[in-house]
């Protein structure tokens, strides 16, 4: 599928700012699933900035910025194809090593409630496969697919819809609670009649024989065609596209037209 | 472990005095009466000129110290120390191959023989530096091991600190301070020179600059500030290397490099010395309050702009908890048995080792896996009974934050006491460089237990320290 992605990121910083320094995770890489057609990171200081790939082999920009007069913004936009693999990524080069991904994050910590009564029995698969039928009729509400800033915290009060990203932490605490390595994916995703699409977020949990696949506890399906791969990490606060110094509110969203 | 008699570091057990100590107790002989306390009078005079003071962390704000220092030096002969520099190389080189180990393939952890829990969930362990190729392949260069003597022939290795040690200074101007009070005892022995540390600590730093910097690198010494215990020994090691010596908003981060402000415009760094921790060296990447650290060095780093000494991360190797892996470290790497010897050490998380602890509490030490400085640590044989009962309590509530170990008996060094010469308990921390090649400091801080029967040496509890002297052949 040919897809056009357009994300755009507001910062608004308290007044007196006259520095700024953005580290931006808005950079796609090509693989097994994905081919990225073309791409731009459109943000002040871009030309001068520093590029280097973090720990979890994300392309990262390094961008400061002096004078600030009001918002910050940060575009970044490119078309991206993507090829249905039924979800399975494998094992791309220059990644770090799988067991790294079994480290518990205060993002994702096991969760104890949903894992009661669970039953580890099955190959890999079909254990990944039943956590994330678990994960996603747990909130069944969960039809918001924006994902935080942050990937979100675990909604435990239910009084607010549960984020794509808080739906992935909880499939990744699960999933490292039964030693199998995880992951967080920051995303973009084609909307249909169901699930709204531009930002989202899932997970990628590791099997022995086939590598990498991605769970969508949202959609209850392994990443399709329509999920386009931006960053992945430990947990959302790893793979978060924009951070900042001094640190200020982000807003963000994204348009993403599939054809 | 069953022999609790301390060795004693001049006399022999018969009360002849040792070889290496043939020069020093002629010397002390010759003393005539009340020398020993004048000299005294006149080291902390040196060292009020020097400036040399710690301050105490939990006491009176503004409460500066001068560390008290002993006028009777610590001997260790030329072949002890040989054996003993062999086992540090060998203990410093396994441990920088553990870290460039657990931040690539973790063949180690794959093989079992480091539990890969202990590791991968270690709060020490910074997933932050996975993949990141340090210069030379080193991430711990200036490490001081912890040493204590328990024979003739048998040191213990009580901690590796890997992190940011500090304590250098006071070994450089012990020494200076020594030369001052006792010229005529240095004529008498061949004493090895401990003065070429920081150019030694220069030219480590040097060598790993990172790839792509030109001509001499650019160093930078970067401190928390004033109010940091160990400030006298950043601006003094700065000074002496002739680097600059920063606090965190004196550098900053441009186009993904590291640059200091000058009177005459922003000046490029190549190597970091930061005497910040970890956790506040860049509020980019780590801890977003800190206000200590540089935004974006983090990211300098890993884009391999700059280099950071030592690299952050490096806590996962002298972690408490993995210290009693470190034999297996050694023949992991080195295909070698380590030469020097850890402290035995009781697994609390172990049901069987705990309730022993349990019920030899007041023979033995507790520490806490991530304390330090002596803080958080109980000395059984001369701790209460109600400290016994609570440190019980504290292990039964989370026995994977303690070690605990037996009470060694700590080697004795003879110490100016009022006018007389006594034994007392000291440890050793010996200052290695790692870089192009492993540089070893002759000798180290020597730290000394002042009262008597003590066995706490940290300056924190009432420690002082000695001028440590390797003799030459």
């Amino acid at each position: 599928m040919r897809i056009e992605i357009e994300h755009n990121l507001s910062l608004s910083l308290s007044p007196g700012s006259g520095q700024l320094l953005l580290h931006l995770l808005l950079t796609p890489g090509s693989g097994p699933m994905q081919t990225v057609e073309s791409w731009s990171v459109e943000a002040q200081g871009i030309g001068n900035a520093g590029r280097f790939t973090d720990a979890y082999g994300n392309g990262v920009h390094l961008v400061n910025q002096t004078r600030i007069e009001g918002d910050v913004t940060v575009a970044a936009r490119g078309v991206v194809v993507t090829r249905d693999t039924h979800g399975v990524l494998g094992r791309p080069e220059g990644e770090p090593v799988v067991a790294l991904y079994k480290r518990v994050t205060p993002l994702t910590e096991a969760p104890a409630e949903l894992l009661a009564g669970f039953e580890i029995e099955g190959n890999r698969l079909d254990i990944l496969h039943r956590l994330m039928s678990l994960v996603g009729e747990s909130h069944s509400t969960a039809r918001q697919t924006q994902m935080q800033a942050d990937g979100g915290q675990l909604q435990s009060q239910g009084e607010e819809p549960a984020t794509a990203g808080d739906l992935a932490h909880w499939f990744i605490g699960a999933a490292r609670s039964l030693d199998i390595p995880a992951r967080f994916v920051a995303g973009y995703l084609v909307g249909d009649d169901e699930h709204e699409g531009g930002l989202h977020a899932w997970a990628e949990a590791f099997d022995d024989r086939l590598g990498w696949i991605g769970f969508d506890p949202v959609l209850q399906l392994c990443a399709t065609e329509r999920h386009v791969r931006l960053a992945v990490g430990l947990d959302g606060a790893a793979a978060v596209s924009l951070r900042t110094v001094p640190a200020g509110e982000i807003s963000q969203s994204a348009l993403v037209t599939g054809g | 472990m069953g022999d609790t008699t301390p060795f004693d570091e001049m006399y022999n057990p018969d009360g002849s005095v040792r070889e290496p100590y043939r020069a020093l107790a002629g010397w002390l002989s010759e003393q005539p009466d009340k020398a020993l306390g004048l000299m005294q009078a006149d080291a902390e005079a040196i060292f009020r000129r020097l400036g040399i003071t710690f301050a105490v962390y939990g006491s009176d704000e503004g409460t500066e110290k001068v560390i008290p220092f002993d006028v009777i030096p610590r001997i260790i002969a030329a072949q002890e120390w040989r054996k003993l520099s062999k086992g540090i190389e060998q203990r410093v080189k396994a441990l920088n191959a553990f870290l460039y180990d657990v931040y690539h393939r973790q063949e180690i952890l794959r093989a079992g023989r480091v539990p890969e829990k202990l590791i991968l969930n270690n709060a020490a362990f910074c997933p932050q530096m996975m993949g990141l190729e340090p210069a030379k392949g080193v991430y711990a260069h200036i490490i001081g091991v912890d040493l204590v003597r328990v024979g003739a022939d048998g040191y213990y290795v009580l901690e590796d600190n890997l992190r940011t040690p500090s304590g250098v200074s006071y070994m450089l101007e012990d020494r200076e301070a020594m030369m001052i009070l006792a010229p005529d005892l240095f004529q008498r022995s061949k004493v090895a020179p401990v003065e070429n540390y920081p150019e030694n600590l220069r030219r480590t730093l040097e060598s790993v600059a990172p790839v792509n910097s030109r001509g001499t690198p650019v160093i930078a010494v970067l401190t928390p500030g004033i109010y940091n215990s160990a400030y006298f020994e950043h601006s003094f090691l700065a000074d002496q290397m002739g680097a600059q010596l920063c606090e965190g908003h004196d550098l900053f981060v441009d186009g993904g490099k590291v640059y200091m402000r000058t009177t005459t415009g922003p000046e490029r760094v190549d190597v970091v010395y930061r005497r910040i921790d970890d956790d506040y060296l860049d509020p980019l990447t780590f801890r977003p309050d800190s206000m200590l650290g540089v935004p974006g060095i983090f990211d300098a780093y890993r884009a391999g702009n700059v280099t950071l000494v030592n690299a952050p991360g490096t806590g996962i190797a002298d972690d408490k908890a993995v210290y009693t892996y470190v034999p297996e470290i050694i023949e992991f790497y080195l295909g070698e048995k380590s030469l020097l010897q850890n402290v035995p050490t009781y697994n609390c998380t172990d049901q069987d080792e705990r309730e022993w602890v349990l019920e030899n509490i007041a023979d033995l030490v507790v520490k806490e896996v991530h304390g330090s400085g002596g803080y958080g640590m109980m000395v059984g044989p001369t701790a209460t009974e109600e400290m016994h009962e609570e440190f019980k309590r504290k292990i039964l509530a989370r026995p994977d934050n303690y070690i605990v170990q037996p009470t060694l008996a700590l080697s004795t060094c003879p110490t100016h006491i009022n006018g007389d010469v006594a034994p007392r308990h000291v440890d050793l921390r010996p200052y290695v460089l790692v870089g192009d090649e492993v540089r070893i400091t002759p000798g180290g801080l020597t730290r000394v237990a002042l009262k008597q029967g003590s066995l706490v040496v940290n300056s924190s509890q009432g420690g002082g320290t000695k001028d440590t002297w390797v003799l030459e052949d």
